[in-house]
């Protein structure tokens, strides 16, 4: 991969003519580093450009050099990632409803936005979202779905209600096992709607969070306004948009979007080998560790002799992480990377190291270390529905 | 903004300090056309294709696939689109479709 200022083209966008849609637009294009990785960037409502999988439904990656700006990634460079194409486009964030029920709880009740922000005491945290299938692009041999590169995932700063104080007024009944959670996007034929499930103990840890301000703001409307459910640690796949329908049920859920999408391999490493298929799975969960260099871009020119500051991110699902290790040999030797401020277990974690390269070419790679002591693949583990990739990343640079 | 809302934005900043919320007002966002249209093609599945397909989503879908996705890959997510999510294809159009979508983006491209 080239460096970025390379990578990016002006290219005349000359879109087909959709009668009142129609419209022609300056787009520039990224490539990613993958085969067939020629993306769009488009600034979409509330948002600066960002790197367009699709259009409609929108689904909008990161360019990974913004993770270098900072430790909290800002509400108009957060990615977006939608199931089906009917999203809401306008929606009063007073008047909006929230319906509590299902067949385990004992009183079902409706909740306005207004009745959220002010029945409730409020808790804060900063948290990483990442959806399921980031970095699905990278997978060797590639698996379909999303052709995702590095930037499907944020960190902020989420505040709202704890489900549970929203649950302990619905009177949950011993049959309680799962939780439901609907939002106000729909499929635009009827099947298929996105609606995702908890086991009733999670969902009543108290961190799970009904949230309605992101990094201080109002959540942008592709993020979920005016509500949007928080499950940190957890892929994004639980983080429930624009949440309007919340049901305590006495059976373990099983439409689509848990089963069979949104699996993993039953297993310790959830993988298989290349090209087979798991032979059972269960729901994707949380997090495994990751880290990224985030300062240098694999293919990058440094100066030979003169010390770089390389600087990255780290998280994993909630233990926090505990070390970063960092090779500047391809991984033949290892040291420790320094930690930046801890601002939380599930938040980004920034690292720093110091490296003087020789002239010549260097492999660098950072590996980190969650605190119950779990780590990295050195070689990519493989799963067909191209979840979960946790690889130590390479980023190869020259030093002339 | 109109009186009502600034008033209530005022009183919520009175009532809650410097933890002020912001009040939710209406929010209406406006979406970009498509960035990518279905790739051309004399196979009688494209114009099957553009009726079917992308009345729900966008092209992305189909562009974007790696370009080892196989047959089976194609049948099934057509199968998909109408077993799940209920889409009214109709059956003598199926197989159409799947041809041209795996010889238009899926391995079976013309190099």
């Amino acid at each position: 991969m080239n460096n970025s200022t390379n990578l990016l083209r002006r290219r005349l966008l000359a879109t087909a003519g959709l009668g009142v849609l129609s419209r022609t637009a300056i787009a520039q294009t990224v490539d990613l580093p993958l085969v067939n990785g020629t993306r769009n960037l488009v600034a979409y409502p509330e948002k600066r450009p960002l790197i367009v999988l699709t259009s409609r439904p929108p689904q909008l990656e990161t360019p990974f050099p913004l993770f270098n700006e900072g430790i909290i990634t800002p509400n108009d460079a957060f990615f977006v990632r939608y199931h089906n194409a009917g999203i809401p486009t306008s929606i009063d964030g007073d008047k909006h409803v929230i319906k509590i029920g299902g067949n385990a709880v004992g009183k079902s009740f409706e909740l306005t936005m207004a009745n959220l922000r002010t029945q409730f005491k409020p808790i804060e945290y900063v948290a990483v979202n990442q959806c399921s299938g980031n970095s699905r692009g990278h997978f060797v041999p590639r698996v379909t779905g999303g052709q995702l590169s590095n930037g499907a995932m944020g960190n902020a700063r989420w505040l709202g209600v704890p489900l549970k104080d929203v649950l302990a007024r619905a009177e949950l009944k011993n049959t309680a096992r799962q939780v439901t959670f609907n939002g106000l996007d729909t499929a635009l034929f009827g099947g298929g709607d996105f609606v995702k499930a908890l086991d009733v103990n999670h969902a009543m840890d108290g961190e799970v969070m009904l949230a309605f301000q992101m990094n201080g703001a109002d959540i942008p409307m592709l993020n979920g306004y005016p509500v949007k459910l928080i499950v940190p640690g957890y892929y994004g796949t639980y983080w429930m948009k624009h949440l309007s329908e919340i049901e305590v049920i006495d059976q373990v859920y099983d439409g689509f979007w848990m089963k069979p999408a949104y699996r993993v391999p039953d297993n310790d490493c959830a993988c298989v080998e290349p090209g087979t298929t798991p032979s059972a799975t269960r729901p994707i969960g949380r997090f495994n560790v990751r880290s990224f260099i985030t300062s240098v871009q694999d293919g990058a020119t440094l100066r030979a002799g003169q010390q770089a500051v390389v600087r990255g991110i780290a998280f994993d699902g909630g233990q926090g992480i505990r070390e970063v290790a960092y090779s500047t040999d391809g991984g033949q030797s290892w040291r420790g990377a320094k930690l930046g401020d801890d601002i939380g277990r599930y938040s980004f974690r920034e690292f720093t190291f110091g490296f003087t390269p020789e002239k010549g070419s260097h492999d660098l790679r950072v590996r980190a270390w969650n605190r119950s002591g779990q780590s990295q693949p050195m070689e990519a583990l493989w799963q067909p529905a191209g979840y979960m990739r946790n690889v130590v990343e390479s980023v190869k640079v020259v030093a002339a | 903004m109109n009186m009502k809302a600034f008033k209530t934005i005022v009183l919520a900043v009175i009532a809650f300090g410097t933890t002020a919320y912001a009040v939710g007002a209406t929010k209406t966002i406006e979406l970009p056309a498509d960035g990518v249209q279905l790739k051309p093609s004399p196979l009688p599945g494209y114009a099957k294709a553009q009726a079917n397909c992308v009345a729900c989503h966008s092209a992305e879908y189909m562009k974007y696939q790696p370009p080892t996705a196989a047959r089976p890959y194609w049948e099934a997510m057509v199968k998909r689109m109408k077993l799940v999510f209920k889409a009214p294809i109709a059956d003598d159009d199926m197989p159409a479709i799947v041809d041209y979508l795996a010889k238009t983006y899926g391995n079976e491209q013309s190099k």
